[in-house]
């Protein structure tokens, strides 16, 4: 894969990196330099322009509520056009947890005024209870509405395994795209669906971080990055036995550990 | 006058009654646990006397005539409260320590019940001061217990299993609200280097005590403060570093309000931190400036040795105790040391991403690669994500650690962590053992390990459990509670 480049937009790094999201950029890095893709990392933070065709994947992590409020309004009035620009030129983005619900269209915390969201997604986020508006009178109360468990997700012909931990629901309008079926777990709001999908842009509540336990997510971004400069790229596969030997035990944890999702809209 | 007296009398003697027989129910728990061998019985009897008076815990307490210190934070408690120990002990003081770990309500009841009478008293003793750590998530709950609260101890706040704490604002607005309550005495003995413990409650009129590190050539160099989102505690502004020390721990200033690091009055000013088992210290506090040489390794027991001496301030104990904190042992899972086949194994806890980075820096401060066994576990009910280990800074020790094992129920995650920091493949290409079970990783570690050299078992506590469970029942090493019994 000699003379093929991929750029990586890294937004918020020293923000919205909560549980460990760093994770999710390694393992892009990693996966590029193990099949000789030059990848390097572009990080974007508070007041940095972002140069739509400059980008070839776009990475935000999570954050809890306050740091949701500190790049609310950058990622409108200064990245966002740029944002939806880049990946209508074509551009991957993984968007995680805090970072996805910021993604769409807007966030709705209890109390408090509404966060506009970038748009990207036709998306929106209800939070039942904001959790440093002193309504809460114990940490148990706090967890309580919370969404803190092992997420198992069809996507396309394969699974993903993560971990969820989430107060807000996330809902898609009619004609967005969920990225998969909750097997386990919550997902977006209860009501079957978790993530969303558009195009090669991908917004989920999967922690752990997501991408090290889930390869073939991560080969989907990877691919479409270079795609978009080289169409008719192919990425030749990877050892990875490790990764299989750490999905296969999640799987096993959200058996045993999970609320088993039957049909949509109803777990047991 | 007789009746009125006797209806007085009644309820305090039904009270009293009732407390004996808590204390009484909560002893008799945690000596059966103990006899069937059902672990350490740290939590368990405190749960029960609570459960039959509720007061039994704040009455106890109020029976300690000097008082109470409370160390609190998420790194470092238990070491720092083991080394004012003893200074304390140097100080002529008796302190009455929870069990390490044993740090939430139910945990520090047992305490005080291990240490009651059957009559639902404590022993008189003079010169007794409580001397606890607490759970920063149990401190709204405890605090208000405590009838002379001397002083409250924050070493710092990391993100520290931020599934139960959700995010570290979070529970400094818990903190903060819980401090209110304060009586007006109590000194707060603040991490002046951590900018989210050194300006909390900073309306109260309390006495405040700063510690900080002063000796810029302990600074990292290409640390990246910012990874652990700190804001400014003031303004929420954007802070800038002339110096970090570990995480987001330094000389940090605020770009926006200009608010800085206080002055801290006890002061690390010199200290050599090379030694896998060992630091020296030179530490300057208002009255007496005191050279140590602390049997535990690197920078965040330097930080514990600063909280402790700076505690020592805050209650005014005599100066010439300070050095008594050289007699720490490493306590346990802290670096704790067991001989087992020739071999030394040092038993080293790591609960979260900060921990487990500066456990690894502290062991391979010399530079000199060393055997280790490496655990992740998570915990369903109380830690059941364990993202944070992509928070720990594993690319920079690719190569000097050979062979390593890994184990625990995340062992495979652990794997593909270290995969994804370099170690397994490539310039460090090193054979990996992935094996699950504690106690056969352990093994395994043995018998990969030439003989007489050293190693290391770094991990979150589960593993460690096993493998000291291990231990124990091949007489390496006695029972924790026995070890204790001293301390209780």
């Amino acid at each position: 894969m000699t003379g093929m480049r991929v750029t990586v937009g890294y937004l918020y790094p020293d923000i919205m990196s909560t549980y460990g999201d760093k994770g999710n950029v390694e393992t892009i890095l990693r996966r590029c330099e193990w099949r000789d893709i030059t990848v390097g990392v572009t990080e974007l933070r508070l007041g940095d322009q972002l140069k739509p065709d400059a980008l070839d994947l776009i990475m935000i992590g999570g954050g809890g509520e306050s740091q949701q409020q500190l790049v609310a309004r950058d990622l409108c009035t200064v990245k966002g056009e740029g944002i939806r620009d880049a990946v209508a030129l074509g551009a991957a983005a993984l968007a995680v947890g805090g970072g996805y619900e910021l993604f769409g269209r807007f966030c709705q915390p209890e109390r408090g005024a509404e966060l506009p969201g970038v748009g990207l997604f036709n998306a929106w986020t209800i939070r039942q209870n904001a959790v440093l508006s002193g309504h809460y009178g114990s940490i148990s109360d706090a967890r309580a509405d919370r969404a803190i468990g092992e997420l198992v997700v069809r996507w396309r012909d394969s699974l993903l395994v993560g971990f969820e931990n989430h107060g807000g629901g996330t809902y898609l309008a009619e004609a967005t795209e969920p990225l998969g079926q909750v097997l386990c777990g919550h997902g977006n709001n209860g009501d079957g669906t978790e993530g969303v999908i558009l195009g090669s842009a991908v917004g989920t509540n999967l922690r752990g971080p997501c991408l090290p336990k889930n390869p073939a997510l991560a080969d989907f971004l990877i691919g479409a990055a270079v795609r978009r400069r080289h169409p008719a790229a192919d990425l030749p596969p990877l050892a990875d036995d490790l990764e299989v030997a750490a999905r296969a035990a999640a799987m096993q944890r959200a058996q045993q550990r999970g609320r088993v999702r039957t049909r949509a809209g109803a777990s047991r | 006058m007789t009746v009125s007296t006797a209806r007085r009398a009644g309820p305090d003697l039904a009270a009293a009654a009732r407390r004996a027989l808590a204390v009484s129910a909560g002893k008799a728990v945690r000596g059966a646990t103990r006899r069937l061998n059902k672990g350490n019985g740290t939590t368990a009897p405190g749960i029960v006397t609570l459960a039959i008076d509720p007061g039994a815990l704040s009455g106890l307490l109020a029976e300690i005539p000097r008082g109470a210190v409370l160390v609190t934070g998420s790194n470092g408690k238990g070491t720092t409260c083991r080394m004012l120990a003893e200074v304390m002990r140097a100080a002529g003081l008796h302190p009455v320590l929870n069990a390490e770990g044993a740090n939430q309500r139910g945990g520090l009841a047992t305490t005080m019940v291990a240490r009651a009478d059957v009559t639902g008293h404590l022993p008189p003793d003079a010169d007794a001061i409580g001397l606890f750590e607490v759970d920063e998530g149990s401190v709204p709950d405890f605090l208000p217990q405590v009838s002379r609260p001397r002083a409250v101890v924050f070493t710092n706040l990391f993100r520290d299993q931020l599934d139960r704490y959700l995010e570290p604002a979070y529970i400094k607005a818990l903190l903060e609200r819980a401090m209110r309550n304060l009586p007006a005495g109590a000194a707060l003995v603040l991490n002046a280097d951590d900018p989210r413990v050194a300006l909390l409650a900073a309306d109260l009129g309390n006495p405040r005590l700063y510690f900080g590190i002063d000796d810029p050539e302990l600074a990292r160099d290409g640390a990246d403060p910012t990874s652990d989102f700190p804001r400014c505690p003031r303004c929420d502004g954007e802070l800038t570093y002339s110096c970090v020390y570990y995480a987001h721990l330094g000389h940090w200033a605020c770009g926006n309000c200009g608010l800085s690091r206080p002055q801290p009055q006890v002061r690390l000013t010199k200290a050599d931190l090379t030694g896998p088992s060992s630091a020296h210290l030179q530490i300057v506090t208002p009255a007496t400036e005191a050279t140590l040489d602390i049997p535990l390794p690197g920078l965040y027991n330097a930080y514990n040795a600063l909280a402790a001496a700076a505690a020592a301030s805050a209650c005014q104990l005599p100066d010439r105790s300070l050095p008594a904190m050289e007699k720490i042992t490493a306590g346990f899972f802290r670096m704790e040391k067991v001989r087992v086949s020739g071999h030394d194994v040092h038993l080293a806890l790591a609960k979260n991403a900060n921990g487990y980075t500066e456990v690894l820096r502290a062991v391979l401060g010399d530079g000199q690669p060393k055997r280790m066994l490496l655990g992740l576990n998570d915990n369903p009910g109380k830690q059941p994500d364990t993202s944070w280990i992509w928070d720990v800074d594993f690319a920079p020790l690719a190569g000097l650690i050979p062979a390593p094992v890994v184990s625990g129920n995340r062992a495979a995650d652990l794997a593909v962590r270290l995969k994804y920091a370099g170690w397994a493949c490539g310039k460090h290409e090193t054979e990996l053992a992935i094996e699950p079970d504690p106690v056969r990783a352990f093994q395994t570690a043995l018998a990969r390990l030439p003989a007489g050299q050293p190693i290391w078992v770094v991990s979150t506590s589960v593993v460690l459990w096993e493998i000291r469970r291990w231990l124990v029942q091949h007489g390496y090493v006695g029972e924790l509670w026995r070890q204790q019994a001293g301390a209780n």
